[in-house]
């Protein structure tokens, strides 16, 4: 019963905030409850994840130990975290030039497409001509100009940001064009009617009104290319967290490549973090209570 | 009792004092329609029609859905120009959008990313006006309109009449000498109407804006205009022009007025006759 109704208290939240004290009164109190009043809260459930964190990784401590597998087959927890610390200048310029890469493509791709979405579908002959022809590279496998880049601008960091900037291109333009169109005609005659000009009915009305589809289209976009860099660098760069792994992996250095997996994942979540954030941002309404 | 009423509400004083307060504007249109496509796909949507309302009056267009008369506003506005005919306000011949109009959709068009008062201010922002002042007139109309309390919430966290409220304040913020509304109180669930109907009468009564208000409800046409114009099936014309001579404000409840009944009936009348209703 305990445990259920702390699950319950981590939905709801809010509305059975008053109730807690009687519930945490009750005869079952103790540890269960001591357990819900910590799912309750967000510093309770990242414990709660640390704790199951810890204890998976302990298990396969203790199972690679117990069967002695060894380091280059499947590293120990020890090992590559060890690594994680021991070698973090390494991994963590790595990461930051990953990070880079992932900046430069996500940047070019929002700044591209949002202003060839308003343009395709603000211009019907544009959407006739261009459409067709943003389907079919929408369809097609993006690492395969990989190589094609690298004969036009050689192997390194450039080619991976163009890479990404590829696979986050289209999430972006497909739900921009959409929001664009979404915006209703007649939020463009009460902007007219306030006298505004071209700009300010675009600045004003439509953009911010095609935003939560951009958003949206970003997200997509931010998870792509965080997805989309460790592959861009396995096979065009000199530089990054990918470039780092298929390094390790040359030399059968498999504790470094957990730890780069580890790092790869770290940045992952920081830039939905960051993402997250953004959205908080531009769409306070969707946050905040009736 | 209105000018009592007026002088005795300190918000409604300040509202008809702050900026001057520009009376309502005449509107004249002249044999206006609206054609779309040409040759042989030529689809006729409108009229042709005439429209002669006085400054300060309140005219209801009414008639059945795709009529024109939402054309006929945007015509009315500028915000589309006529096929044939022409349009002048005030006396002047329009040849662009005016902006000396508020506008009041069936949809509040509300911006979800602004606040409600910050979607209010937009005519301030946009028209470049003096901010104090319009902070000023927002407030009134928030009171008027029973919107205290609800400036800083975002119009997704506001019920389907308050964003309609807060529309309506946005179109009247700048002080237009024109209001047009356009089924402004179509999605809203009867009770809500109700009030909101007289909320805006008793708006009106104070500041006499010119109100071209397109509705499909005889109820809403009856119980708020000065006069009231019947549409035929399309492409709509002017079939029938009622002046509704009641008492003003008007009771929630029509039906007290006998007089409501008979020019009900009137309307129901027209409508049959041109084969809206086939009973």
């Amino acid at each position: 019963m305990g445990p259920i109704m702390g699950m319950n208290r981590t939905m709801t939240e809010e509305r059975t905030a008053e109730y807690r004290p009687s519930l945490d009164n009750g005869r079952e109190g103790g540890l269960l409850a001591a357990i819900g009043q910590l799912r309750g809260s967000f510093a309770g459930s990242a414990l709660i994840a640390l704790i199951s964190i810890a204890a998976l990784l302990g298990l396969w401590e203790w199972l690679a130990i117990a069967f002695d597998v060894p380091t280059w087959l499947v590293p120990k927890p020890s090992d590559f975290l060890g690594r994680l610390v021991s070698d973090w200048q390494l991994i963590a310029g790595h990461a930051v030039a990953t990070s880079i890469t992932i900046v430069e493509g996500f940047a070019l791709g929002v700044l591209v497409a949002v202003p060839l979405a308003l343009a395709i579908s603000s211009i019907g002959a544009l959407e006739r001509g261009l459409y067709p022809v943003i389907v079919f590279l929408n369809i097609m496998p993006k690492t395969v100009v990989g190589p094609i880049l690298i004969i036009w601008f050689g192997i390194g960091p450039l080619v991976a940001a163009l890479i990404v900037f590829l696979m986050c291109f289209f999430p972006v333009l497909v739900d921009a064009m959409a929001g664009f169109k979404a915006v209703d005609r007649r939020l463009f005659y009460i902007s007219r009617s306030m006298g505004a000009g071209a700009w300010q009915s675009f600045a004003k009305f439509r953009l911010p009104a095609a935003m939560p589809h951009i958003v949206s289209g970003m997200k997509i976009g931010v998870v792509k290319a965080v997805e989309g860099v460790i592959i861009a660098e396995f096979i065009a760069s000199n530089k990054g967290l990918g470039f780092m792994i298929m390094q390790a992996s040359s030399f059968m250095d498999m504790p470094l490549m957990f730890a780069g997996l580890v790092a790869a994942a770290i940045v992952a979540l920081l830039f939905n973090g960051l993402m997250s954030v953004f959205e908080r941002q531009m769409m306070p309404w969707a946050h905040t209570g009736r | 009792m209105t000018a009592v009423q007026s002088e005795t509400n300190p918000s409604a004083s300040a509202l008809a004092s702050s900026g001057g307060s520009s009376k309502g504007a005449s509107i004249h249109a002249k044999g206006i329609s609206k054609i779309y496509g040409s040759g042989e796909n030529a689809f006729r949507a409108l009229g042709p029609i005439d429209l002669d309302i006085k400054p300060g009056e309140f005219v209801s267009l009414i008639g059945p859905s795709g009529c024109g008369k939402s054309t006929t506003l945007l015509l009315v506005s500028g915000l589309e120009p006529p096929s044939e005919g022409s349009v002048e306000v005030d006396g002047m011949p329009l040849t662009r959008p005016i902006s000396e109009v508020g506008i009041v959709f069936q949809d509040h068009l509300l911006l979800d990313f602004r606040t409600a008062l910050k979607n209010v201010m937009l005519q301030q922002e946009i028209r470049g006006l003096d901010k104090a002042e319009l902070r000023e007139r927002a407030a009134n109309l928030f009171d008027r309109l029973g919107l205290k309390g609800a400036e800083d919430r975002y119009p997704r966290q506001l019920s389907g009449g308050m964003r309609q409220r807060v529309s309506i304040a946005r179109a009247l913020v700048h002080d237009p000498s024109m209001l047009l509304m356009d089924e402004p109180f179509g999605a809203l669930d009867a009770i809500t109407r109700t009030q909101i109907r007289h909320d805006l009468e008793m708006l009106w009564l104070e500041t006499r804006k010119t109100v071209l208000f397109i509705t499909h409800s005889i109820e809403e046409a009856v119980g708020l205009s000065d006069r009231v114009l019947v549409m035929s099936t399309s492409p709509g014309r002017i079939v029938e022009e009622i002046p509704i001579d009641l008492p003003r404000p008007r009771p929630a409840h029509l039906g007290e007025y006998p007089e409501f009944s008979r020019y009900a009936q009137q309307i129901y009348e027209i409508f049959s006759k041109l084969g809206v209703y086939r009973f």
